[in-house]
């Protein structure tokens, strides 16, 4: 046994390294990092400098705002949207149901810069389809990238495009895991098919949701990619930034690793923390 | 309280025809079992019953009304499915009370019903659990207790004691009677299980391929099959099938040879549609219609092979020309592999079924 282990060990040594030099030590060493003070040559070590910062900062409270508010408005209408998706998905009627999943399935495979820059498009002032659209049905056209409230909803309807229906078949799967019989006894039972998906397939579904949630929640904490390219950089004027973009306009523009490190372990605090309390609030009753 | 009468039913899977015009005629409290080998429609038909397939030829009516184009619900029917069908992220009580609940039935009736039910099933002491919880026969309890408590006037079983142990089964099985005696409401019961279905039916619809072969009362089916199927279907061991010929008639009686015998005979009494001297025909022998050497018509030397003994009685399977035979002996435990004996057969007790399986009588 004794010599198992350990020859599985050696096998095991290339990859173990690589994971302690590019996973462990960072994460260790960025935490030491966010107690000193980094703009001075040497660094040096200053507990209160980068967290003390941080307490203040209107920057940073802007930033955690636009991330909590695209956290709260997001993540349920996805989840729901996704909810809904699964259901049409799994129906009888459905034809071609090879064909959707696939449809769904695909914004997540599209490139993020193809993806941001065709979502700026639809969205741009004069060209894009979504100001025609709304002009062809007689309302104002918006400028969506000039004030703070479109640009956030721009960011939402980007991020739910883009993960909803990744969401979509996780659920599914769980759908497609409810016994048919239970239904048929419930319409025996005289339990119209509302009633059933309120009273049975969402309790059944609970722990499949419950997984996306979190999944979502942890993504949007970390969310980048669409302020970055899609809104240029939290524009307008850090109206949509989030954490994720102050996290990189301190770290790797201002080049002020103390601080980007402070932002980078509140961003996955929240997480947990945020994550922690919705599996309290969702636990299976005793 | 509600007879149940099929007509002509039919069912078609797209261009698939998998039952072909049943008529079954059920009387009000009565306990009848569907049977018949997989995939022969035992389950279309109950779920055609409960409202849970179309129909797609003929009339079911429930009590004297068509219930082609009723609503499940509305039929007056409860159902216990193989699989249990429980709620699972509800308790045994919440399971029973469900469909109560969801349709604004009375707190108190519903509280009552739920009793009535937890005590007959004696699962009082489960209510507050999960059926993650509970055993398989717990489990099954728990099913019948939610048909209980819709207090039916037909209950549907499709073979709720599948998925238990052999024990439980019989266990289950005396309940399941036991049930019907105190609740005295039409039961229909499918199954492939030929003791089930022999145990617990008042009267057995045999089923085949989706015809219906025949349908009678336990012994009635055991002593007078219409056919070799049902012959062979119902009874546990087998009845023996014996490959014979007719070598005479004359004005009364026919004598058929038992072509793997050294020209063994037996006289059977004439009757219409009987084959003509020379047809095929096979003999059909229960396992316990072989009478000792010299007692019946006429005598077979057979070869044991392998001998049960199950205290009572002992199976002996036995060689005979080139068959397989099954012989039942009572007290005979000494009987052991590469014995030879000789069996006899009376004529009345041997059932003779032409080529294509009928009967002929
Ligand atoms: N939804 C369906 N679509 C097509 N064919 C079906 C469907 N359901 C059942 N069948 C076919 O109908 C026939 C009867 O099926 P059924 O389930 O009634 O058999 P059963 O007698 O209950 O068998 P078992 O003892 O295995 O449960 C089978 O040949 C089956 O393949
Ligand atoms: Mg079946």
């Amino acid at each position: 046994m004794r010599t198992q282990n350990a020859t599985a060990y050696r096998f095991l040594t290339p990859y173990l390294l690589i994971f302690a030099i590019f996973w462990i030590w960072p994460i260790i060493s960025s935490f030491l990092i966010s107690f000193q003070a980094t703009r001075t040559v040497p660094w040096r070590f200053a507990p209160a400098f980068n967290w003390g910062r941080l307490i203040g900062d209107p920057a940073f409270y802007n930033a955690l705002k636009n991330t909590l508010l695209i956290l709260v408005i997001q993540v349920p209408v996805m989840i729901a949207l996704a909810i809904v998706m699964a259901v049409l998905l799994n129906s009888p009627l459905l034809k071609a149901r090879g064909l959707y999943r696939f449809a769904f399935f695909a914004p997540v495979v599209v490139g993020e810069v193809a993806y941001s820059a065709v979502f700026r498009l639809m969205f741009s002032l004069d060209f894009g389809i979504v100001n025609k659209l709304l002009e062809s049905v007689g309302l104002e056209k918006i400028d969506w990238f000039s004030n703070v409230t479109p640009a956030m909803a721009v960011i939402m309807i980007a991020v739910t495009w883009r993960w909803a229906g990744y969401n979509a078949i996780i659920i599914l799967a769980g759908l497609q895991s409810i016994p048919e019989d239970v239904y048929e006894a419930a319409t025996l039972d005289r339990v119209s098919k509302l009633k059933q998906f309120f009273y049975i397939t969402l309790p059944l579904l609970k722990p499949v949701i419950v997984f996306c949630a979190v999944l979502s929640i942890i993504g949007t904490m970390q969310l980048f990619t669409e302020p970055f390219l899609i809104t240029e950089r939290g524009g307008p004027g850090g109206g949509t930034e989030t954490l994720g973009l102050l996290l990189y306009r301190q770290g790797f523009r201002s080049l002020n690793f103390g601080y980007a490190s402070a932002v980078a372990y509140t961003m996955a605090g929240l997480a947990i923390a945020i994550t922690l309390v919705q599996l309290w609030l969702t636990r299976e009753p005793k | 309280m509600a007879a149940v009468t099929l007509t002509n039913v039919v069912k078609r899977f797209g261009v698939f025809e998998v039952v072909h015009g049943a008529n079954i005629d059920i009387a009000d409290g009565e306990f009848v079992v569907f049977v018949g080998p997989s995939g022969c429609g035992k389950s279309t038909l109950l779920r055609m019953i409960a409202g849970l397939e179309d129909i797609s030829g003929g009339k079911i009516a429930i009590g004297g009304k068509v219930m082609n184009d009723v609503e499940p619900a509305d039929r007056g029917i409860a159902m216990v499915f193989q699989s249990y069908a429980l709620y699972p992220h509800m308790t045994v009580e919440q399971n029973l009370s469900f469909g109560l609940r969801m349709n604004g039935n009375p707190k108190a009736d519903t509280d009552r019903r739920v009793k009535r039910a937890a005590e007959i099933l004696r699962i009082d002491e489960l209510m507050q659990r999960r059926p993650k919880q509970l055993s398989g026969g717990q489990r099954q309890r728990v099913a019948i207790g939610r048909a209980i408590v819709r207090e039916p006037q037909v209950f549907l079983f499709d073979e709720p004691l599948s998925n238990l142990d052999a024990e439980l089964r019989v266990q289950m099985r005396v309940e399941i009677s036991r049930l019907h005696k105190e609740l005295g409401v039409t039961m229909i019961y499918v199954t492939h299980d030929q003791t089930e279905a022999m145990t617990l039916a008042d009267r057995i619809v045999v089923l085949k391929a989706g015809n219906v072969e025949q349908i009678g009362a336990p012994l009635d089916l055991y002593d007078d099959p219409a056919n070799r199927f049902v012959a062979g279907f119902i009874g546990s061991p087998k009845m023996n099938f014996l490959s014979a010929k007719v070598v005479e008639t004359s004005n009364s009686a026919a004598t058929v040879e038992l072509v793997n015998h050294g020209g063994a005979r037996l006289r059977k009494p004439l009757c219409d549609a009987f084959p003509a001297i020379g047809a095929e025909v096979v003999l059909g022998v229960r396992p316990e219609h072989f009478f000792e050497a010299g007692e019946g018509d006429c005598d077979i030397p057979v070869k044991a092979d392998v001998a049960e003994h199950l205290g009572s009685v002992s199976y002996v399977y036995a060689n005979a020309g080139a068959e397989e035979l099954i012989v039942e002996r009572e007290a005979s435990r000494q009987r052991a592999s590469g014995d030879h004996f000789t069996v006899s057969i009376k004529a009345e007790r041997a059932l003779l079924f032409d080529k294509k399986g009928a009967r002929i009588r």
